[in-house]
């Protein structure tokens, strides 16, 4: 299955390294076996790239059919927190900077942190799924539908996952915080009842630098738990 | 009237002290509502972006802006440098022009096109060994190697090393760290001709205003700070910068707001850095593990700073002890302060010799650490975290284990932190009453992330029987009464005692009033759970709101300042952590991690908790990933996204235990974040070696190290 994550890249973390291999089942190649007979690695990835050459080959030739160059200021239109919105904006403005800088109320939830799709803090849901705003275009955005973290409650109305962050302490500085919030709303509408590892996965493309992540797992799981989940 | 003096209260009377006190501005930070300087928006505002040379030492050789400024939407260009003028190192020196544009991103199309041409100079000088190479340029009069002092005989030493038991003799190396914090620097300017509003992401908001007085050759009380939250600190966000100044000139020269937050590559080139280090030690141990001598040669590497480095036996008690520190210059971004610094790489140091030491007599590496730490906390604390882990269930504590059948190979590690954290006597908090009910607590302190808005609000509502919710906090702005900087972990123990004081004093003048009304004397009065009453007589009590209605058209405004005798100083803490080293293909998986951390009288458990996970994830992110990186032919930084810059990611979070050491009975406050970053990589390094004898001297232990080690085991 694809990354769902709209624009998102792989990261090379523990996540990804082999399955250990259980002593219990004498069929399975060992992981000894498996690793140092790697260099079957080189297959695999050649008869990946000749699968992948053939099918980008044929999306980027239909892209560059419909391509339509754009300039000047755009006008669209976007549902935003449930609400239709109007917005004017340069081709090569992100979502993310017409949410901070270019509504006429500004947005300035979904932080800007580093800019180029590895940290997550401006993670917003694109038709319910979480997509980093940073590398997602605004022009991108007609007719779709975008959430963020000021639409998921507001301080006397807190979401499940925004009033477990609280009270577990899952933030410290908080510039993290909303991209956290919404990668967590995500993961538990698609996972009812989700473990830490599934939590840790889903979560896995967002960076806090205070060190929240213990209590972040734990107000994951909570939330998770007040939706009919674990705990 | 003889008042009584305020005095915490014993720990198990308190409601809202020493316990969980949920953060009062987390519900407008987990809402997206909470105001960054980031997020400050204005009207006319116009945002900027720097033209910053890449490399450490170059001439400026030209810069145009006749592309830039035909960009619609281009407000203004500068050149900062003309051409032919020096770029003396990577950081502050090279930013070399600036773009300013009605929106983010016509000021980042303008920089895109500005021509720009450097004369690199040759060599760079990023590396120790650049530096010191002969005939290598200056980077300071007086030479690359400064700053040298040394302590102790290293004849004694030398005479005790021929004499001990067991030496070793090795050289441990750290590499440069960024702060990262997730805010990167920076400040939206509003400079009028009289006054000034400077939105600023700093950490002493009360010293803040002086440089900017300064430059803009206004009066200190004509700049106003406005610092409400900020993203991150660790150390790096004091002082105005060349950023803030940059907008605050520019503001004032083109009547307009500036918005100048720092790139994320220009925060990685001149935003700070904790210093590297080499430190060759040689040392002897008895066989029953006592530390007889030490000899020390240690070189901080803070880039043109001094960078900082505890001298060595740190926090050991050695016999004989020589030490030889110096600094030794590179041309780049001088190192500035970062959560402890100094001390984590001391501790890599020390506590890897103690580890190597103690394989090399067949001792529990415990045992031979409290055999040389004086201070019975440690001993405790070294118990407390070995039981935690596992110790003493562990099969390989006095010799190293080895891989199983599948190349994994499992092992603990300890470490001890120490911090002086202390405070300064210089923070007045104002507290105010209304006839209406209302109650508010002010002091121009910041909060960057420990939690000290929640202490305000937290410490006045456990003085009258109330809620943090109800207090209104007032923190982050510099026209309030002057408050202490975010540094050295002095927050809390120069903030809470004079926030306890006020709360005293208006507490007093209120009872007074009550005491009159309810015919007892003020001493009598129990406040709590949102009302007042005479001690054993319930019944004879007001709401909170009556209470306050005493005062009619009067309001209760009293200053607290800083009480000596609330506050202590001094903590310790110990740490272990459980590895996974995979001998295949390098790769260290931390498994678990135990911090107990003592600070005198704990005051919100739950952030202390969140202060001591945090210590421990950034050291773990220090021991496996964190390494600064630069091209040594050209001096450009290898390392200058989030991408190359790696931190620790929920995947490599272990399983975390955060214990607040309630042995420690002191009855004063104090702050201890910084020591709880610093024992963790140490400790992850001798878990490595614990696992499978590897002995890496040199962080952070990636995969590449760690096969590159085993193959030289053999």
């Amino acid at each position: 299955m694809a990354d769902e994550r709209v624009g998102r890249r792989a990261r090379s973390r523990a996540d990804e390294r082999p399955t250990q291999a259980g002593g219990s089942d004498d069929t399975a190649v060992s992981r000894r076996a498996f690793l140092l007979g790697a260099s079957g690695g080189v297959v695999a990835a050649g008869l990946t790239n000749a699968l992948l050459s053939s099918e980008a080959a044929a999306t980027v030739a239909t892209v560059q059919d419909a391509a339509e160059t754009l300039s000047g200021k755009i006008s669209l239109t976007l549902t935003l927190n449930g609400k239709r919105q109007a917005l004017q904006v340069t081709p090569q403005t992100t979502l993310l900077s017409a949410l901070r800088h270019h509504l006429a109320e500004p947005l300035t939830g979904t932080k800007e942190v580093c800019d180029q799709g590895t940290c997550g803090a401006c993670t917003v849901l694109i038709d319910d799924v979480p997509a980093y705003a940073c590398l997602s275009l605004a022009v991108d955005m007609a007719d779709r539908s975008v959430r963020t973290v000021e639409g998921e409650g507001s301080p006397d109305n807190l979401s499940p996952v925004q009033q477990a962050f609280c009270d577990r302490d899952a933030l410290m500085c908080g510039f993290c915080t909303p991209g956290f919030i919404m990668a967590t709303t995500a993961c538990l509408e698609r996972h009812k009842a989700p473990d830490l590892a599934t939590v840790k996965r889903e979560l896995s493309g967002n960076l806090c630098r205070c060190g929240t992540y213990p209590h972040i797992f734990d107000a994951a799981l909570d939330a998770a738990g007040k939706q009919g989940g674990r705990r | 009237m003889a008042a009584a003096r305020a005095e915490w209260e014993s720990r198990d009377t308190l409601d809202v002290l020493n316990h969980d006190i949920p953060r009062v501005d987390g519900p407008e930070k987990v809402s997206g509502l909470a105001r960054y300087t980031h997020d400050i928006r204005l009207p006319r505002m116009v945002y900027a972006r720097l033209v910053v040379c890449p490399y450490p030492r170059a001439t400026l050789r030209s810069l145009s802006f006749r592309k830039a400024n035909r960009i619609d939407g281009v407000v203004h260009t500068e050149a900062i440098k003309q051409e032919g003028d020096a770029i003396a190192y990577q950081g502050y020196d090279g930013v070399v022009g600036i773009v300013l544009g009605e929106t983010p991103e016509a000021a980042g199309e303008g920089l895109a096109v500005v021509d720009v041409d450097y004369d690199r100079l040759a060599p760079p000088l990023v590396t120790p060994e650049q530096s010191l190479a002969a005939g290598a340029p200056e980077l300071r009069s007086g030479g690359n190697a400064r700053g040298e002092s040394s302590s102790g005989d290293a004849d004694d030493v030398q005479a005790e090393l021929e004499s001990a038991d067991f030496v070793v003799d090795e050289t441990y190396t750290l590499a440069v760290q960024h702060h990262v914090c997730l805010e990167t620097h920076g400040v939206v300017a509003s400079v009028l001709a009289d006054e000034a509003t400077i939105y600023h992401s700093n950490q002493f908001v009360s010293g803040d205003a002086r440089e900017f007085a300064r430059l803009l050759e206004l009066p200190n009380d004509a700049i106003h700070i406005i610092t409400d939250h900020v993203g991150g600190g660790f150390g790096s966000k004091f002082g105005a910068g060349v950023e803030g100044l940059l907008a605050a000139r520019l503001s004032r020269d083109l009547e307009r707001p500036v918005h100048l937050m720092l790139s994320r590559r220009d925060e990685f080139l001149m935003a700070g850095n904790r210093s590297g280090s080499v430190q060759r030690l040689k040392g002897g141990a008895n066989a029953d593990g006592t530390l007889v001598a030490l000899h020390a040669d240690a070189d901080r590497i803070g880039g043109m700073g001094n960078g900082s480095l505890p001298t060595p036996p740190y926090i050991y008690t050695v016999g004989e002890s020589f030490a030889r520190v110096r600094s030794v210059l590179t041309a780049t971004d001088p190192s500035r302060a970062m959560r402890a610094p100094g001390h984590p790489q001391a501790s890599f140091g020390m506590e890897s010799l103690v580890d190597e030491l103690a394989a090399g007599l067949a001792l529990d590496p415990v045992e031979m650490r409290k055999r040389n730490l004086s201070d019975e906390a440690w001993h405790r604390q070294l118990d407390r975290v070995a039981s935690e882990i596992g110790w003493h269930r562990h099969p390989n504590r006095t010799r190293h284990g080895s891989p199983d059948a599948d190349g994994m190979a499992f092992g603990i590690g300890f470490g001890v932190s120490v911090w002086g954290s202390g405070s300064m006597p210089i923070t007045i908090c104002e507290v105010r009453i209304s006839a209406d009910g209302s109650i508010s607590a002010s002091t121009a302190t910041q909060d960057i992330g420990q939690g000290s808005r929640t202490l305000v609000a937290a410490i006045v509502a456990e003085e009258f029987g109330l809620s943090p919710t109800d207090i209104n906090e007032r923190i982050g702005d510099n026209r309030l009464p002057p408050s202490v900087y975010s540094g050295g972990s002095i927050t809390t123990g120069s903030l809470a005692p004079a926030v306890k004081h006020g709360a005293h004093l208006a507490r007093e003048a209120l009872s007074e009033r009550v005491a009159a009304s309810l015919a007892c004397e003020p001493d009598d009065l129990v406040w709590s759970a949102g009302s007042v009453h005479v001690g054993g007589n319930s019944s004879r009590s007001l709401t909170w709101k009556q209470a306050c209605a005493l005062l009619g058209s009067e309001t209760i405004s009293v200053n607290g300042h800083w009480q000596a005798h609330l506050a202590d100083q001094g903590v310790h803490g110990a740490q272990a952590a459980s590895v996974t080293v995979d001998t295949l293909t390098g790769r260290v998986q931390v498994v678990k991690m135990v911090c107990i951390q003592d600070q005198g009288l704990p005051l919100n458990r739950m952030a202390l908790r969140s202060q001591i996970n945090g210590g421990m994830i950034g050291a773990l992110s220090y021991a496996l990933l964190e390494e600064r990186v630069h091209d040594e032919a050209s001096g450009l930084l290898l390392t200058d996204d989030m991408d190359s810059y790696r931190i620790a990611g929920c995947q490599e979070m272990p399983e975390m235990v955060a214990i607040i050491d309630d042995d420690d009975t002191r009855t004063g406050v104090m702050g201890m974040a910084e020591a709880t970053a610093i024992p963790g990589a140490s400790a992850i390094a001798n878990a490595v070696y614990n696992a499978c004898g590897l002995r890496l001297r040199s962080l952070p232990l990636t995969p590449d190290r760690v096969l590159t080690g085993l193959a030289a085991m053999g």
